[in-house]
């Protein structure tokens, strides 16, 4: 062992992170031992307190401190539509737009035969309930733009279709900012699909 | 020094995030069977390779093999068999022939007449015929390419036409005389084995199968592939029962 066992253990806790490698953690540690101690401290609190105060949302799935959650019980926000996503930090995403002022489901997960996740690992049996009782008439789907996100889309259209609910999917299209000669065929077909009057 | 950057005609077999933005793909190349490819930044909405690496995806990949995983450096996609994403009832046929040829085939191998296989078998899918059918004809080729090509002509202890079992071990049919037990298979769907391991697969477009056959089918072939190669339990057939 090169480090003392103090430092070779905050390496290895580091090195748990994902995309963090031993020369990052190796580098994120001397950082920390940089800090002052009340600044380390801040930081284990922060990381305490996010892991102990922090939950799922009973109805949406959003990670929430209160329950519900903020969106849930905003009763300013558009109460019939609702948007599904894959995984919480989605939510934060959408939100990041501003463009949104429905309400969400976060199905915690994709379809994925392959990797053991079938629907009865997803949160629906509360989402179908979600749009019999609260009076959904709009279900936008944005799951993930790839194979396993739209197949959740097409179980997810056939499914909730038949409740007569209007069922929609978030446009896909090329980036901003990108150039057209790099798109892809699929992009590009997608984005002529989907194009608008002006 | 040998040159390490590669390009091959391959097909995405898996896909799986990786880290940060990057993807962990397993391809079935023409050139060295299957390998595994990192794709980096391909969950980036902005990455060149994002549309080339997702299951189901037919193209040209240029490869550069270091000492560890190969990582993938360009990609020119030829198909995308768009049906598999839109239509929920195709999803589980197109896994489930993907996942079979994944674990078929062991490693770096050449085997240029299974990515065909595969090929034809994702674009017959997209077809209106009995897919069913379809996935029995994909698993008795399959196996016939790997060398398991279970013998169909009559009863392999005595010749009788007359058979009745099939025995998964022997890989053979054996009469009521003979005996010997395995999976019970009618004559008629005897035959209807034999044309689908004789001919070309897209014949399966002419061919009907009463459920009883369909189901002696899958037996047949469920307790082949489990005993030769080892096949059982795919997670892909779960998603048919759901």
């Amino acid at each position: 062992m090169i480090f003392p066992q103090p430092l070779q253990a905050l390496v290895e806790s580091l090195c748990r992170f994902p995309g963090i490698g031993p020369k990052t953690a190796q580098r994120m540690a001397f950082f920390l031992l940089g800090l002052s101690r009340e600044e380390v401290v801040g930081i284990a609190r922060a990381m305490v307190e996010a892991k102990d105060k922090l939950r799922f949302c009973s109805s949406c799935g959003c990670l929430t401190e209160e329950e519900p959650c903020r969106y849930c019980s905003d009763q300013s926000r558009i109460q019939n539509v609702l948007c599904v996503v894959q995984e919480p930090r989605d939510v934060f995403v959408l939100e990041r737009t501003g463009q949104y002022r429905g309400l969400y489901h976060v199905l915690h997960g994709a379809l994925s035969p392959l990797d053991g996740i079938g629907p009865e690992e997803l949160r629906l049996p509360l989402l179908f309930k979600r749009i019999s009782r609260q009076g959904i008439t709009e279900v936008i789907i944005a799951t993930n733009p790839n194979v396993e996100g739209d197949a959740t889309a097409a179980y997810l259209a056939r499914m909730i279709k038949p409740m007569g609910v209007k069922v929609t999917r978030i446009a896909f299209g090329l980036p901003v900012g990108g150039d057209l000669e790099y798109a892809d065929d699929l992009t590009l077909s997608r984005a002529l699909e989907g194009r608008r009057e002006m | 020094m040998a040159d390490r950057t590669f390009k091959t005609d391959a097909l995405v077999l898996l896909s799986r995030p990786l880290g940060e933005a990057d993807r962990l793909i397993t391809l079935l190349t023409w050139e060295r069977g299957k390998i595994s490819a990192v794709a980096r930044g391909a969950r980036k909405t902005k990455s060149k390779l994002a549309a080339g690496v997702d299951l189901f995806t037919y193209g040209q990949y240029i490869l550069y093999q270091g000492r560890g995983l190969a990582t993938i450096t360009g990609q020119q996609v030829k198909e995308h068999f768009q049906y598999f994403r839109g239509d929920v009832a195709l999803y589980p046929f197109g896994l489930y022939l993907a996942e079979l040829t994944g674990k078929a085939i062991s490693g770096e191998e050449p085997c240029r007449p299974v990515c065909h296989l595969l090929l034809e078998g994702w674009r017959l899918l997209g077809e209106d015929l009995d897919r069913e059918l379809l996935c029995r004809a994909f698993e008795l080729k399959l196996a016939d390419l790997l060398g398991y090509r279970p013998n169909l002509n009559g009863c392999f202890l005595c010749g009788s036409p007359e058979t009745a079992w099939f025995n998964q071990a022997h890989g053979s049919l054996t009469c009521k005389q003979c005996g010997g037990g395995g999976v019970r298979v009618a004559p008629d769907t005897v035959a209807l084995a034999v044309r689908l391991l004789e001919a070309p697969l897209r014949q399966v477009r002419l061919l009907r199968a009463l459920s009883r056959q369909k189901e002696e089918l899958a037996g047949l072939t469920g307790s082949f592939l489990k005993y030769h190669l080892e096949i059982d339990s795919l997670r892909s057939l779960r998603f048919f029962r759901d």
